[in-house]
């Protein structure tokens, strides 16, 4: 399978993580029975190099060299092609790694010098786990209208932190994170904190799921967390740069990555039939083919999201596109790769099973299908999505 | 011809399905229509409650009848649900077994759609009372019309799977279409199923039901090109 149009660094890029992934797909069973088996693989080089993606070198991040040049995972375009490569390998690896993904992209945004220096400096010291928590336990696709409370400091009264969070991913183990919440009503009062854990009012607990069991997502419940006022993301920024609009630009740099490992989660069951089925019927092969064809139809589209974001950060629309595609694709992908394994093939395949199961769950990260198109039509309404020449603001396009 | 006591038995497996869980519903099943035995599909998967699991010392493969003891059985896994856990079994069963018996198969594989036709029905129902004590703006997530369209579109299967099955007794619907039967169904627990947020993707809920009932099609139809 190929994709045109990246280059040979990228190229290279693609080779070596796909090299890389050799490791998460020899453990990707384990792991889904014991999502804590990560912690004695934290010298697997994907390992490694995902523990710190995202940094920048200006903070000393000095991930290896591939093929001559390196990469910090800064743009959504790298993202997407590491993520397509580790997650066809093994999804739960990838989403169980410590680093600073989700919220690292928040602080690139948001965070002022300062606030860099201190989280960067500390996912550079060792691998640490991070979280992002938006989703609350009555309000999800609705991330806006979130009850989280930040009470501002007054006196000597330090700011602190109340309210109830779920199906963060890592945050049972996690060592920093970033907590959405209000400081008062509307749209303007949404405010990002950074949160260390342990902190005492502070408590996360793993939740079982049916698949991505590596993210280990958890609820959160906070009781007056003390938030030092160094802790406030972007303070040097207007209160309309910092709350909703920083997580909705934030999904749109990261949306072309969920969508690259729904896409991988795809290429894996494409792939597992084509090692374990030998001599294909005609129409299987038909189908194969037909399988191949929409893999290679959603990259193209990913790649493009991912360029376009990377281009102006606003540019979330074709990720939506992408990401409905890629998700829809991961559920057929997977469940069509059971057919060709006769009565049971779950029950005698655990790691189909394990691609099914974890395919469900690219539904819901990072907005559900529904969300995602009403944010395509609603970039196609405004004219935001250029109508003649989508793809116009993507370079690969060039 | 469909008779009563048919009727009656898969209407009890139905309900069950949907007031009880899987569990209770297969167990139900087997016990009406394969009493003391402990029902396999064709390549000698089984997907049964503890108690069907515990209590039968036969095994029935796909329709024909075998001591249990003659069998290699593995235990493949436990799935914790509403209702109880259900247990994935193997049981390769000796060769040349002979006594296939067409009526008890017939009654088993029809009643297995009524069962998830039943399990379908409540995650459209669970799915309906989540949305509707969840808000968004100053309405709720069940008044939005993406969100009716896709339970609509749930309730369109279950109406057409319904009305293929009703008044229909064993034997007289073949394989191929009971499999499309169970792939509406599956159609239909994949959209709803999407319904309930994040909530649908933990362990021991209503999305690990729809994925057992999928499981419970894969182990006991007939692949396609067997037929
Ligand atoms: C594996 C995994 C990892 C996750 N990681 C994180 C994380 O790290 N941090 C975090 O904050 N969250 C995380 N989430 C949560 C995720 O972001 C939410 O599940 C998602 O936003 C949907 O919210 P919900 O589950 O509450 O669904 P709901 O909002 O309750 O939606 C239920 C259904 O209603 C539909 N719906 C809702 N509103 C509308 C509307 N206006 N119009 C039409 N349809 C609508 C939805 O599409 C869905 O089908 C994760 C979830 C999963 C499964």
């Amino acid at each position: 399978m190929t994709t045109i149009r990246l280059d040979d660094r990228l190229l290279a890029l693609r080779g070596q993580v796909r090299e890389w992934g050799a490791d998460f797909r020899t453990l990707g069973l384990a792991l889904d029975r014991d999502p804590e088996l990560i912690r004695e693989h934290f010298d697997l080089p994907a390992v490694r190099y995902l523990s710190t993606m995202g940094i920048p070198p200006e903070y000393g991040n000095v991930p290896i060299p591939i093929a001559g040049n390196r990469f910090y995972g800064t743009l959504a375009l790298e993202r997407a092609i590491i993520m397509e490569e580790l997650s066809c390998a093994d999804v739960g690896m990838l989403v169980a790694s410590p680093g600073p993904l989700l919220a690292g992209v928040l602080i690139d945004l948001l965070a002022d010098e300062q606030q860099k220096d201190w989280f960067y400096g500390r996912m550079l010291e060792s691998p640490l786990w991070t979280f992002f928590a938006l989703t609350e336990p009555d309000r999800g696709s609705d991330a806006g209208a979130l009850s989280t409370t930040v009470v501002p400091a007054t006196g000597d009264k330090p700011a602190l932190l109340s309210g109830a969070k779920r199906y963060v991913g890592n945050a049972a183990r996690a060592q920093l994170g970033v907590v959405f919440a209000r400081t008062s009503p509307g749209p303007l009062g949404i405010n990002a904190v950074l949160v260390e854990s342990p902190s005492p009012g502070f408590h996360a607990e793993a939740l079982e799921t049916i698949g991505l069991r590596g993210a280990r997502i958890s609820a959160i419940t906070m009781q007056d967390v003390e938030i030092a006022p160094e802790r406030f993301l972007g303070r040097h920024l207007s209160p309309s740069r910092r709350g909703m609009w920083a997580f909705v630009q934030t999904f749109n740099l990261l949306r072309p990555g969920v969508a690259a490992i729904a896409l991988g989660i795809a290429r894996a069951a494409h792939e597992y039939v084509i090692t374990h089925r030998s001599a294909l019927r005609r129409d299987e092969r038909d189908r194969l083919d037909l399988l191949a064809r929409r893999i290679d139809g959603a990259r193209r589209l990913v790649h493009l999201a991912a360029a376009a974001v990377d281009a102006r950060t606003g540019d979330g629309y074709l990720a939506s596109a992408a990401k409905v595609r890629a998700a829809e694709l991961a559920h057929d992908a997977t469940q069509q790769a059971c057919t060709f394994f006769g009565a049971g093939a779950r029950l005698e395949h655990p790691v189909l099973d394990k691609l099914v199961r974890d395919a469900r769950g690219m539904e819901f990260i990072e907005g559900t299908g529904n969300m995602q198109k009403l944010n395509l039509f609603q970039g196609l309404f405004t004219g935001k999505l250029d109508r003649d020449d989508p793809f116009r603001t993507a370079p690969l396009a060039g | 011809m469909t008779t009563l006591a048919h009727t009656d038995q898969w209407s009890r497996c139905h309900r069950a399905a949907r007031t009880d869980g899987v569990a209770p519903a297969v167990t139900e099943l087997a016990v009406a229509v394969l009493p003391g035995l402990l029902p396999c599909g064709p390549a000698g998967h089984a997907i049964v409650s503890e108690e069907i699991a515990a209590g039968t010392s036969r095994v029935w493969a796909d329709g024909v009848t075998v001591d249990r003891s003659a069998c290699a059985e593995t235990a493949l896994g436990e799935i914790d649900l509403p209702g109880g856990p259900v247990l994935l079994q193997r049981h390769r069963a000796p060769g040349g077994v002979n006594g296939f018996a067409p009526a008890q198969r017939a009654a088993w594989t029809l009643g297995l759609v009524w069962l998830r036709l039943g399990l379908s029905e409540e995650l459209r129902e669970t799915a309906m009372r989540y949305l509707n004590g969840r808000r968004t703006g100053n309405s709720t997530l069940l008044q939005q019309q993406m969100v009716k369209s896709t339970v609509a579109d749930g309730l369109i299967e279950h109406l057409e799977v319904r009305a293929v099955l009703t008044g229909i007794g064993p034997g007289e619907l073949p394989d191929t279409v009971l499999n499309h039967l169970h792939a509406q169904l599956t159609q239909a627990d994949r959209a709803l199923v999407k319904l309930l947020g994040a909530s649908g993707y933990l362990a021991g809920g209503p999305g690990q039901v729809a994925r057992v009932s999928e499981l419970l099609a894969e182990a006991y139809c007939r692949p396609e090109e067997w037929l």
